[in-house]
């Protein structure tokens, strides 16, 4: 069950990039099954630092159909707490708490499904993606794949030889196009554009490689800024939002804190039993919750990890920010509970 | 009493009823995946064409993100087809009757009159009705149900037994377009094309540069996979030989001529890539179109191929019949065609489908068994079992 932490051992570790670290996780044997990860899906990891307890979402950087074991690659972030914990102190032998994978922001490869995937990822952001990638190209065979990665120069591209050995072996079915934003004038790396991974590049990467399969499918992966620019472009060429699946990490999210709420009374259904919940005005219903002594699953706490995700039965709520949920789960009445704040003075809140 | 009229496994009715081609039309053409053109048809945003596939009338085009969108051609108001043939529209489509007008998302944008004519109409709810669409091997194909599925389901088995080509590599031959109406039911058509007996005697003078004794031919489900080697005398030297630059590596040549059910041919060998489209018209009128790639390469390239490959090809075509025993010039039988010996063959039998004299005498073992399953999965659709 998610909610769950388990301790696992870590198994190995090692440097990708200057600052930037992956570490291996050893799952035994009775534990596989829970850890059974699905490409794009991420861990949440637990830790107790200065007598806090902190949680974070790492994507899973490899694919669960190349053999390969479960491993997170964590960029460090100026001033991140974890990000630089992980990287400065995390050893093999450690354990972890772990909590099983999960996450919406997926790709389920299909044996006959012809699609045309177009990524568009910058800095670690790649860290889902090329679990994705890597996973249509092994299980998903009639199926190809157009990459766009930004990055700012060349040693700070997160898989480089991956991706270039992924090229070399799926020629006919994966571009991978480098858009870099301060090349180094003495590196002799080839890459695709200089810039961002913004509107022009999006139409450029779409003009020059057209979909072949015509079931198109756009996962965008980067800093909230650039996912909304890439979004935006997307949208403007009239791709339907159905077809967009986005996941946001660091950096900027959009928040919006123009809405103040109110207090409410909410009904919460949670493991299959009911409770009333006080929430005073300018709680979120997460918060509240646990307050009243609750366990109800969270991780990021920042809407983006969408561990938090309940179904609003009854009310209305203003959600700060929504990253973790696409527009039809909205509309199919999904909330993220770290980001919702009442705004009628009753609800009816159900977990699943 | 003259004996049962059958061909093979369907009844002469099959062949020649406008009950039967209705049936045909409800039950094979209007429910599988359906050619509609080459990639390049539709290559720029805007752009479509509409295409019957059966019952059905569809059009593709092409959006701005340059994915290809199919809808059925039926405007949702009073049903006028919305397309004609081909074209370029910009960002929307409009009904030529009361100008109820579509954006390329199949959505309904507005209504003339809306407010006073149509209070509390559903837009949301008045959008085209969509089609299913992909590009395979350079093709477009649709098909009439909206979540049609992977067309892999359909096509993914023969794939394999297809020509190694990379149809999308190769460009098409200008100008070689041809279009043929026949005079014959489209199963005649089809049953020809797939006939391995008649190659070595009606074509003996046509198509002797392939090695008919070594072919390799059977269905993969309703597709029939066809590929027979170049015979010796051709194969040596082919690249001087070839009547067009060569497309196929030394090691994989030959050529591969499966027909894609329901009725579309393929002619793919050592120097050119070939549609050959055959749609029904009426029980006993069926047109076949006809396109062609070649490599991609400069016209002095095929200048130079065809000048040397000249003679050996004015020595090894020739008419099955001479010059003398033809009736005149323009028979086709004396045409060095093997296209008009097919289509004379097949109008020829067609013809004799009316006498009540009319019985299949035997049927080759081998070379014919294409002809006897053809005839079963048609049947096997038009009865449901397919
Ligand atoms: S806890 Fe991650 S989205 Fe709410
Ligand atoms: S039939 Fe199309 S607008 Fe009336
Ligand atoms: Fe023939």
């Amino acid at each position: 069950m998610h909610g769950d932490f388990h301790g696992l051992r870590v198994k190995e570790r090692r440097e990708e990039i200057k600052g930037a670290v992956t570490v291996v996780f050893e799952v035994p044997a009775h534990l596989a099954e829970v850890f059974a990860w699905r490409p794009g899906q991420h861990l949440t990891l637990r830790f107790t630092l200065k007598g806090e307890e902190v949680r974070r979402s790492y994507s899973i950087s490899t694919s669960p159909f190349s053999g390969d074991p479960l491993q997170i690659t964590v960029k460090r972030v100026e001033g991140g707490l974890l990000s630089n914990h992980i990287n400065d102190r995390v050893r093999v032998g450690n354990a972890i708490d772990v909590m099983p994978p999960f996450g919406t922001f997926r790709l389920d490869p299909g044996e006959r499904l012809r699609r045309t995937h177009y990524f568009f990822g910058a800095g670690s952001g790649i860290t889902p993606l090329v679990s994705m990638l890597q996973s249509m190209l092994i299980a998903e065979p009639y199926s190809v794949a157009h990459l766009v990665y930004g990055n700012r120069s060349a040693d700070t591209i997160l898989f480089k030889a991956r991706l270039e050995d992924l090229r070399a072996r799926y020629p006919e079915r994966l571009t991978v196009s480098h858009v870099l934003s301060r090349p180094s004038m003495w590196s002799s790396f080839s890459f695709w554009r200089r810039g961002l991974v913004d509107k022009a590049a999006v139409e450029a990467a779409i003009a020059e490689n057209p979909p072949y399969a015509q079931d198109t499918q756009y996962y965008i992966c980067g800093p909230g800024k650039m996912n909304q620019t890439v979004r935006d472009a997307l949208m403007g060429l009239d791709v339907p939002a159905s077809r967009l699946h986005m996941e946001s990490y660091g950096g900027a999210i959009d928040v919006d804190d123009t809405i103040a709420g109110v207090a409410a009374e909410a009904r919460i259904r949670l493991d299959g039993r009911t409770q009333t919940v006080t929430i005073p005005q300018g709680q979120t219903i997460l918060q509240a919750t646990r307050a009243a002594g609750l366990s109800p699953p969270f991780s990021c706490q920042s809407g983006v990890c969408g561990a938090c995700r309940a179904k609003l039965v009854d009310g209305s709520v203003h959600m700060r920010a929504r990253l973790a949920l696409e527009d039809e789960e909205i509309a199919d009445g999904a909330i993220l509970t770290c980001q919702s704040i009442a705004t009628t003075s009753a609800l009816s809140v159900a977990f699943e | 009493m003259p004996p049962q009229r059958r061909m093979h496994i369907l009844p002469v009715d099959a062949y020649v009823s406008q009950d039967w081609f209705d049936l045909e039309q409800e039950r094979i053409f209007s429910r599988v995946w359906r050619y509609a053109g080459f990639a390049e048809d539709v290559s720029e945003p805007g752009q479509y064409v509409s295409v019957q596939a059966g019952l059905n009338n569809i059009f593709v085009v092409m959006g701005r993100d340059r994915r290809l969108r199919a809808f059925h051609n039926i405007c949702r108001h009073r049903g006028t087809q919305l397309l004609r043939a081909v074209g370029k529209t910009q960002k929307a489509i409009t009904c030529p009757y009361h100008d109820w007008t579509y954006d390329l998302e199949g959505r309904l944008i507005s209504v003339p009159e809306e407010d006073s004519e149509f209070k509390g109409l559903d837009k949301s709810c008045l959008g085209l009705k969509p089609a299913s669409i992909d590009l395979w091997r350079g093709m477009i194909f649709v098909h009439p149900e909206a979540e049609a599925g992977s067309i892999m389901d359909w096509f993914g088995e023969v794939e394999p037994h297809l020509g190694p080509h990379k149809v999308e590599e190769l460009v098409e031959y200008p100008d070689s377009a041809t279009a043929h109406e026949i005079k014959a039911n489209w199963k005649i058509v089809v049953e020809n094309y797939i006939d391995h007996y008649h190659l070595a005697h009606l074509h003996a003078g046509t198509l002797s540069m392939y090695d008919h004794a070594r072919a390799e031919f059977g269905f993969v489900g309703p597709h029939f996979a066809f590929w027979e080697p170049l015979a010796p005398h051709y194969l040596e030297n082919v690249e001087e030989k070839a009547p067009q630059p060569l497309i196929l590596p030394m090691d994989q040549l030959g050529a591969s001529v499966p027909m894609l059910f329901p009725g579309l041919g393929l002619g793919e060998n050592e120097s050119s890539w070939s549609t050959f489209h055959i749609v029904p018209l009426a029980p006993d009128l069926t047109r076949v179109e006809i396109r062609n790639r070649v490599k991609n390469a400069p016209a002095r390239d095929f200048e130079r191929q065809q000048s040397r490959s000249h003679r050996f090809w004015s020595k090894h075509i020739t008419g099955k019949y001479g010059a003398g025993d033809a009736g005149s010039d323009a028979d086709p039988m004396a045409s060095g065609d093997f296209l008009a010996e097919d289509i004379y063959v097949c109008e020829q039998q067609q013809k004799s489908l009316q006498s009540p004299y009319f019985e299949i005498g035997a049927s080759a073992e081998r070379g014919e068994s294409p002809v006897r399953q053809h005839q079963q999965i048609v049947l096997d659709y038009v009865e449901g079992r397919r």
